[in-house]
């Protein structure tokens, strides 16, 4: 509880979480306090921004407002799922490779340096061929969590390995606490807060990515998503014909979503490291 | 004309929301080249801060109040930073920080490292003389002078770290070295090394003056001519060695002397005392005597004292009660 | 004797080890697109043997076979055939080995959407282009982002106060939302410059000074919808280095020697760039990927855009081409970072020679 009183006192923290939290509740509430309709045409296809429709229409002539508000709920979804797992997978396979040292360190790190190599959408451009349908939102994210939870894995294993070597461990350890126990309750509390900053950076990388490999096209299928917006804008060639709002409100909240999780994630810091460090 | 003063010298640091720390809160004394000062205290009584002082580096949040510091007879107030980088750094006034072993760049040879300091310093360095310059000096230290010059920090042992660093604070003879806490966190064997080359150099004339701040009193007493006993940002008794050790008239210094194990014979039979309590906030002004709360001999004037300076017995007591 | 050069030892321990990954990079490349049912010559015959006899779509269908590795051939390089003479097909380990040699020897198969062009020959060219468009924005935004990093971490004030938030938001936005966003402004909106393709379609493609000037007309917004997002990123990455280091003893003591500020600044600079370089190595990956993606708004000839259509145009081998070579020019960076690394760390050197 003091340390949230400690993180409302900075103007970043606030800020970021405001910025986010607005975000999310025009995903979630959205559809409470406007019609959101993706399938029905209400107008002719790139129809300009009116009174009725804010934003206009896509290629298609249905309303843009409801596709921002449906494609935001994709691309967060698609980034919690995303940023869970690598987030699960990284920190675990981090704490074990930090912890343990030794040969077990060495496998993590060679295999860590394997997933380094091969990118998401290589994985996915490969597994694509075989998955010409059901392509759906959870598989996109269990891809992306599955390919990015490199940068984890390094940066918890850092930590878990110079908090290996401190005093409170060592007097565990004379006292007979087996590995899993020293594990649980004597380092993941202090990791806790550093996985917590750790998990805001995988979300924004897994909504991120999900944008990415929609732009080649390999996107969730029949869903509409931030990134399968920006790709139909770039198909339908809508830069060229000056249709603004088929791709920036897509891009700004794109933009907006991964901004402030970056700040959120700079504000703790501040709180959280000074502890951690010593 | 005493080598180094320090007049009255009251220096805060700024916190946010426009608070103050008043560290050192009315600090003087002055040296005679050729002196070893000795200033003790426990950790918070405002040493670091009175260091950076000495030395000039007045850098927010640290902020000078009031009061002088004088390097023979030349001020240190109301300089640039630049001015003070280029003039009274290293070559006036040098410091042998504390933890000196982990105090040299990690990516640099020593004899790089040293070079940098004298090209900051001094104009048109030819590499060969440097070089030698370097060499000779630390000949005087008592090392293998070639390997050490040309390797990195972490090629060296903890000992061969700590006189380079005390070869390189002392490079360009400064007039006054101020040693921060040189022994502490060094094994005993480390400690008498550390000890005696310092005053190996001393005895050479690679320099002449020395503040010594430990926070190990019975240590002073081999080190220093005269000692002062430092509490919350004030002096609160200052004497020559054998005074304050074997005869401490301020509460406080009684205190910190019954505090201490030593090994000197005579007292070894006698067990630590502790200080209870904690050093004060120094944010508020305080009322009355800063040590008040903690000292055994505390009466109820002690609450309005107004912690004029007296002498007693050939020493300065900040104590109305000392006899 | 070995023992002796203690980088050169480390480089090559490090070859070797980015080669075992191109061998796992090329298996991986093997293994995913067979985790699916569907043979994929059939796939590829379904799309393309439309409105040709079946004489021709048999033998097109046995060409690739063949060089899928799909079929058994006996030692005069026929295929052998079961007793109604369909072809018999060879295990998936022969497949296996045969894709290994296939690769090993350069040869990515034939591109269907471009038969008889080899995948080889589409790649590499758009590789260049590549190379071109990403290795100086990588370089230039890992300097100048380092330098302006360094500067905000030992000025702070107003400028790190401006300058960060600003880095950040820069690095928060997409390549390819950049690039579309830069399209937009100058390419549409103020039609400054040109938004498809590298060079303009009545220009040569020679090593002419007309060549090189007008593609770099055309370079110009790939190149900036990469490097001021790199930019940003790398100045916060050395900013937060930068303000711990400014915080070590070493940098304190060397204040108090009252050592000239640039020095001091420079440093810093040594000291928080090898884990900068680092954790460029980290992120090399998805920042490859990302400007390969950039690329496909504005059409440039790179393998970004060799995927997109390759893609679109479900054209089996280029696919496998390509996204084999990504992954190898991913292996060829992060194995150049590690020798820069090598050659620049005197922690590592002094490590080696086992201190």
């Amino acid at each position: 509880m003091k340390l949230l009183v400690n993180l409302l006192k900075l103007p970043t923290f606030v800020f970021s979480v405001g910025l986010l939290l607005l975000t999310i509740f025009l995903a979630l509430l959205g559809p409470f306090f406007y019609p959101i309709d993706v399938i029905s045409k209400v107008g002719p296809p790139y129809m300009a921004p009116n009174a009725e429709h804010l934003l206009g229409t896509d290629n298609l002539g249905v309303d843009m407002v409801s596709l921002l508000i449906a494609g935001l709920r994709s691309s967060l979804y698609v980034g919690l799922f995303a940023g869970i797992i690598a987030t699960a997978v990284g920190t675990f396979l981090g704490v074990y490779a930090g912890f343990k040292g030794g040969w077990i360190d060495d496998l993590i790190n060679m295999v860590t340096n394997l997933f380094l190599v091969i990118p998401t959408f290589v994985v996915l451009i490969l597994i694509s061929a075989s998955l010409t349908e059901g392509r759906s939102l959870e598989l996109i994210g269990i891809i992306i969590g599955c390919t990015t939870w490199t940068w984890t894995t390094r940066s918890v294993r850092a930590q878990a390995s110079s908090l290996k070597a401190r005093d409170h461990i060592a007097l565990a350890r004379v006292n007979g606490a087996g590995t899993l126990k020293l594990a649980m309750l004597h380092i993941l509390p202090y990791l806790l807060s550093y996985v917590f900053m750790v998990f805001i950076i995988q979300v924004a990388t897994g909504v991120a990515m999900e944008a990415t490999i929609s732009m080649i096209g390999l996107g969730p299928f029949d869903t509409v998503s931030l990134g399968i917006i920006l790709e139909s804008a770039m198909n339908n060639d809508a830069l060229n014909d000056g249709i603004w709002w088929a791709f920036i409100p897509a891009t700004v909240l794109l933009t907006v979503i991964v901004f402030s999780l970056y700040t959120l994630n700079t504000s703790m810091e501040t709180v959280f490291n000074p502890r951690l460090r010593k | 004309m005493p080598i180094f003063e320090v007049k009255d010298l009251r220096l805060h640091y700024l916190l946010r929301y426009g608070d103050k720390v008043h560290a050192v809160d009315g600090v003087s004394f002055s040296i005679e080249q050729g002196e070893v000062l000795g200033i003790a205290g426990e950790s918070g009584c405002g040493k670091s801060t009175l260091v950076n002082g000495c030395m000039g580096l007045f850098i927010p949040p640290l902020c000078p109040t009031s009061g002088d510091v004088l390097v023979e007879g030349e001020s240190l107030m109301n300089r640039t930073p630049k001015d003070i980088r280029e003039n009274v750094l290293a070559r006036k006034v040098s410091i042998i920080p504390q933890g000196a072993f982990n105090s040299l760049n990690p990516t640099r040879k020593i004899k790089n490292f040293a070079a940098d300091l004298i090209n900051s310093h001094e104009k048109g360095g030819d590499k060969k003389a440097i070089y030698k310059r370097l060499h000779d000096r630390f000949e005087l230290l008592g090392m293998e002078t070639d390997r050490v010059l040309n390797s990195y920090p972490i090629q060296l042992t903890a000992g061969e770290r700590q006189r380079s660093v005390i070869g390189i604070s002392t490079l360009l003879n400064p007039k006054l070295v101020i040693a921060d806490e040189p022994t502490s966190a060094l094994d005993v064997t480390t400690q008498k090394a550390v000890i005696k080359m310092i005053f190996d150099l001393l005895e050479r004339k690679i320099f002449s003056t020395m503040i010594f701040i430990t926070h190990e009193l019975p240590l002073l007493r081999h080190v220093a001519n005269r000692i002062g006993v430092m509490y919350a940002g004030q002096i609160v008794e200052m004497g020559t060695a054998e005074q304050i050790v074997f005869d401490p008239r301020h509460p406080y210094t009684k205190a910190l002397m019954s505090s201490m194990l030593s090994a000197e014979p005579d007292q070894k039979q006698r067990k630590p005392v502790t200080i209870d309590g904690a050093p004060p906030n120094l944010v508020k002004t305080i009322a009355g005597c800063r040590f008040a709360d903690r000292c055994k001999e505390t009466r109820e004037e002690c609450k309005i004292c107004k912690q004029e300076i007296r002498i007693v017995g050939e020493r300065l007591v900040r104590c109305q009660y000392a006899a | 004797m070995l023992k002796k050069y203690p980088t050169t030892r480390y480089i090559l321990r490090s070859g070797g080890w980015y080669f075992l990954t191109f061998l796992v990079a090329i298996s991986v490349n093997f293994v995913l697109p067979r985790l699916g049912k569907a043979n994929p010559v059939d796939i590829i015959i379904a799309k393309h043997g439309a409105g040709k006899t079946q004489h021709a779509i048999q033998v097109k269908e046995e060409g690739y076979l063949k060089e899928f590795g799909l079929v058994k051939l006996d030692p005069d390089g026929a295929i052998v055939r079961d007793a109604d003479g369909k072809p018999v097909r060879s295990s998936l380990w022969s497949q296996y080995v045969s894709y290994l040699g296939m690769c090993l020897r350069g040869d990515l198969g034939t591109s269907f959407m471009n038969y008889p062009k080899k995948v080889s020959e589409i790649v590499i060219e758009a590789v260049a282009w590549d190379f071109a468009l990403q290795l100086p924005a990588i370089i230039l935004g890992w300097l100048l982002g380092n330098i302006l990093g360094a500067l905000a971490a030992y000025k702070r004030g107003v400028f790190d106060y401006l300058f960060f938030p600003l880095s950040l938001l820069v690095c928060s936005i997409p390549f390819f939302a950049f690039g579309m966003l830069l399209k937009y402004q100058f390419g549409i909106v103020w039609p400054i410059f040109p938004t498809t393709g590298g060079y303009a379609s009545n220009i040569h493609y020679s090593f002419s000074w007309e060549f090189f000037s007008n593609a770099s007309y055309y370079y110009f917004l790939p190149f900036m919808s990469i490097f001021p997002v790199l930019l940003g990123g790398y100045a916060i990455g050395m900013r937060s280095m930068g303000i711990y280091e400014l915080g070590t003893d070493y940098i304190r003591y060397a204040s108090y020697l009252g050592i000239k500020e640039n020095r001091i600044i420079s440093y810093v600079f040594r000291n928080a760039m090898l884990p900068q370089l680092t954790g460029v190595a980290l992120n090399l990956g998805n920042m490859i990927g990302g400007a390969l993606i950039a690329e496909i708004i504005f059409s440039y000839p790179g393998l970004g855009t060799t995927i997109l259509k390759a893609i679109q145009g479900q054209d089996y081998t280029l696919i496998q081409g390509t996204a084999l070579l990504v992954a190898i020019m991913i292996i060829a960076a992060n194995f150049t970072v590690d020798i820069v690394i090598a050659i620049f760390d005197p922690r590592v050197k002094a490590g080696m020679a086992g201190a």
